[in-house]
């Protein structure tokens, strides 16, 4: 169970204050205006800003604490979440190893990943030569490839077409439950939410409250 | 998409190609004129004598050391700029970086001198501490390459800066949860990001470096570190041997226009766009914190210390004799019109060519062919003419130009340094003034095509709005570039036709240190009023 409890920050003169609990095999949708401050919680959690106060915890642990790199979880964002100059396996390979120097088995497993996404044929491929919809798939395979007990998706899927939104939110939720991860999804888009979300909040005057 | 539209695209190239053909002609009869000049019968035996030889290969020594530390200086300082976000002074070390662009390089050699010089600040201190003093000289290899580093390295770093600010923020996060270390962070992230600029920064580097003529000529000392422009210039105005200059600067023009036109479509890389105030979200180790504040900390005082310098030496000067003199007055005169009329060619040459170079490069406006390929390489290639002739070949032209033509030397004299200063802001004024015209075009085409906005209608609501900040910028770019130039006003300076820098040139090599320290100060604080005023003046104007 991931418990936030009063996570404070404050920018531009409003004072955010988030309390949200996420089960283990539970994805959870958060929407809310332009600028409310949806995307601040995602970097509260994920440790890319300082909170004021408040507290993280997973599994009994309080993670807030912890550098970025080290909480357990991992996260993707709408854009920029593949590196254009390397191949389709690469990217995913850095999930585990950013020496790029993979062992075997490691391969092996970013090749099953990637065949999981619907990516196979595309390992040798540069991340340069992927749609919008094959970049974010890979993004997700290295996300799930780093092994981590927390999703985190920053609108992941905005920009796409419907169709291929439609595909990537339907794949996240087979893995989400699958693994049974902690997900918080990020978007402005209420259908996303309603198609895969089991609980959806919404980010009003810096708090957020429950949709359902 | 309409037809009367499409037509109006295909007139407006019109002007620009016009502009671009006259700069080709202009490059064209030079060469012309210098090859028909240079006896082509012994031109072989002047290439293998060993004087040339040796030149040539000091030429291309000097300017591939200041490329390859100037680039990593600059480099280095960018980096550490854009990993130290929140330092008091930063923005002030930004502008500073942006005006060592149009520093008169004159006035750079003077600081440097001052500081480094055998009796200069470090010597003199080291002497009163120490009783110990540095023998070596700042004449010679090391003080081209520290006065090129000085300018260049700044000019890298700014550039630089912007590109490293803005590689998207999620590619920091990105690598911060995957757990990478400063050098992947660097290898994957930011090398990539500015590996293409540093290309065409390194390219724009090492021809201004190829070509430099102020500083080698005040900082060369001997014959054995003199560069191919130099060389002209003494063989022009020491040995009155114009036959081997013209030889010399066939052979210069010929290596010069081979690197341009082989870099033709490159961005000389320089932008009036504000740095960014976003932190990088990385927190840096405190050992790599403390490198990079170290790093910021040697490149200000190392970069300061000249400038400062011209302040306490210029303030001992005697401003009234200095203002009081005719010579001094004719030449800030001079020097003042020639900016103003070059700021406006450049300004009026910069808008056009791009317009014309956007038609070219979006399809919808003119359908790509070989000929509009080749077409639209020959007007990028003439906007950076300068870079392949320099002002000294270029005076040199306009020298034999007027000896065939019997027009009057002082009429050829102003043309051709009007003419210099122009080419030698042009480069710049499209690397800051293209990107933005093409960014409207795509921008605003279909919705000017929509509400059949044309001319003068399109210029005021699509065009001008986005425009006018570079212009202004451009113009006061050009404008000092052009007020510290000594370039083809060496070949021609008199007491009839003298400029700030010349008359400033000719008081330090008369030795009237005093006063040349007082012009040095007046050249360097209008030089500095009008690159930080003259953008905020033309703004407040434009917004009325």
């Amino acid at each position: 169970m991931l418990q936030i409890d009063n996570l404070k920050y404050t920018y531009d003169k409003t004072l955010y204050d988030f309390s949200l609990h996420v089960k283990e095999n539970e994805i959870v949708g958060v929407t809310g205006e332009s600028g409310s401050g949806k995307s601040t919680l995602l970097d509260l959690i994920a440790g890319f800003l300082p909170p004021l106060g408040g507290s993280i915890i997973f599994k009994n642990r309080d993670i807030n604490k912890l550098d970025a790199e080290k909480r357990p979880l991992t996260i993707l964002f709408q854009k920029y979440n593949t590196f254009e100059h390397l191949t389709v396996l690469k990217n995913v390979l850095l999930g585990i190893t950013t020496s790029l120097k993979p062992k075997a088995s490691e391969i092996i497993k970013a090749k099953e990943i990637l065949n999981e996404v619907g990516l196979k044929e595309f390992e040798d491929k540069l991340a340069s030569t992927l749609s919008g919809g094959q970049s974010q798939r890979v993004a997700l395979a290295r996300s799930l490839l780093r092994d981590k007990p927390i999703l985190l998706l920053d609108e992941p899927f905005t920009g796409l077409d419907f169709e291929t939104r439609i595909k990537m939110l339907n794949l996240v939720k087979k893995i989400s439950k699958k693994r049974g991860l902690c997900t918080i999804m990020v978007t402005h888009e209420l259908n996303d939410c309603k198609l895969i979300a089991d609980r959806v909040y919404k980010v009003i005057d810096g708090k957020l409250v429950c949709k359902d | 998409m309409l037809s009367n539209s499409i037509w109006r695209f295909r007139l407006s190239i019109i002007p620009g190609s016009l502009i671009s053909f006259l700069l080709l002609l202009l490059a064209f009869g030079i060469f012309y004129t210098l090859f028909l000049n240079s006896g082509f019968e012994n031109f072989s035996s002047v290439l293998i004598t060993s004087r040339v030889q040796g030149l040539i290969k000091f030429t291309l020594f000097q300017a591939f050391l200041s490329t390859l530390l100037s680039v990593f200086i600059g480099t280095l300082l960018a980096w550490s700029l854009a990993h130290q976000n929140s330092f008091r002074g930063r923005d002030f070390l930004i502008a500073l970086l942006s005006s060592s662009l149009v520093l008169p390089t004159l006035i750079v050699v003077f600081g440097i001198i001052t500081i480094l010089g055998n009796n200069g600040w470090i010597n003199r201190s080291l002497l009163y501490l120490f009783n110990f003093s540095f023998e070596n000289s700042i004449y010679g290899l090391g003080g081209i390459l520290v006065a090129h580093v000085y300018l260049n390295a700044s000019f890298a770093a700014r550039s630089l800066l912007h590109i490293f600010e803005s590689i998207p923020k999620e590619r920091y996060k990105l690598a911060k949860s995957l757990n990478f270390s400063t050098y992947r962070r660097f290898a994957l992230i930011e090398f990539p990001a500015i590996k293409l600029s540093l290309k065409s920064i390194s390219s724009t580097i090492f021809l201004l470096c190829f070509t430099s003529f102020a500083i080698v000529l005040t900082l060369g000392g001997s014959p054995s570190y003199n560069t191919l422009e130099v060389a002209i210039y003494e063989a022009v105005r020491l040995d009155f041997d114009i036959p081997l200059a013209l030889k010399l600067a066939l052979i210069q023009l010929s290596i010069t226009m081979f690197l341009v036109f082989l870099s033709s479509n490159f961005n000389i890389g320089i932008s009036n766009i504000k740095t960014s105030s976003n932190q990088i979200p990385w927190k840096e180790p405190k050992k790599l914190q403390f490198f990079q504040l170290i790093v910021i900390s040697i490149f200000t005082i190392l970069f300061i210390l000249p400038l400062i310098s011209i302040f306490v030496d210029g303030f001992g000067a005697n401003f009234i004799k200095i203002l009081s003199n005719k010579l001094f007055l004719k030449s800030l005169i001079t020097s003042l019109v020639i900016a103003t009329f070059s700021s406006i060619f450049t300004v009026v040459f910069a808008l056009l060519i791009s317009d014309a170079r956007r038609n070219f490069n979006i399809n919808y406006r003119v359908k790509k062919t070989k000929l509009s390929s080749f077409i639209n390489i020959l007007i990028s290639f003439s906007g950076n003419i300068y870079l392949a002739i320099p002002s000294l070949i270029l005076g040199l032209g306009f020298f034999l130009l007027s000896q065939k033509f019997q027009a009057p030397l002082l009429l050829w004299s102003l043309g051709a340094i009007l003419c210099a200063n122009i080419l030698m802001s042009l480069p710049f004024a499209l690397s800051i003034i293209y990107p933005t015209m093409q960014k409207v075009a795509l921008r605003y085409d279909k919705l000017s095509f929509s509400l059949n906005l044309n001319g003068s209608k399109r210029w005021l609501y699509c065009e001008w709005p986005y425009l006018k900040s570079s212009v202004a910028y451009v113009f006061a770019l050009s404008f000092c570039l052009s007020l510290g130039d000594l370039g083809v006003v060496a070949l021609f300076g008199s007491n009839e036709i003298t400029t700030l820098p010349w008359y400033l040139y000719q008081l330090m090599g008369s030795y009237q240190t005093k006063d040349s320290a007082g012009v040095a100060l007046i050249l360097l604080v209008l030089t500095l009023s009008v690159f930080i005023f003259l953008p905020k003046v033309f703004k407040n104007v434009a917004n009325r």
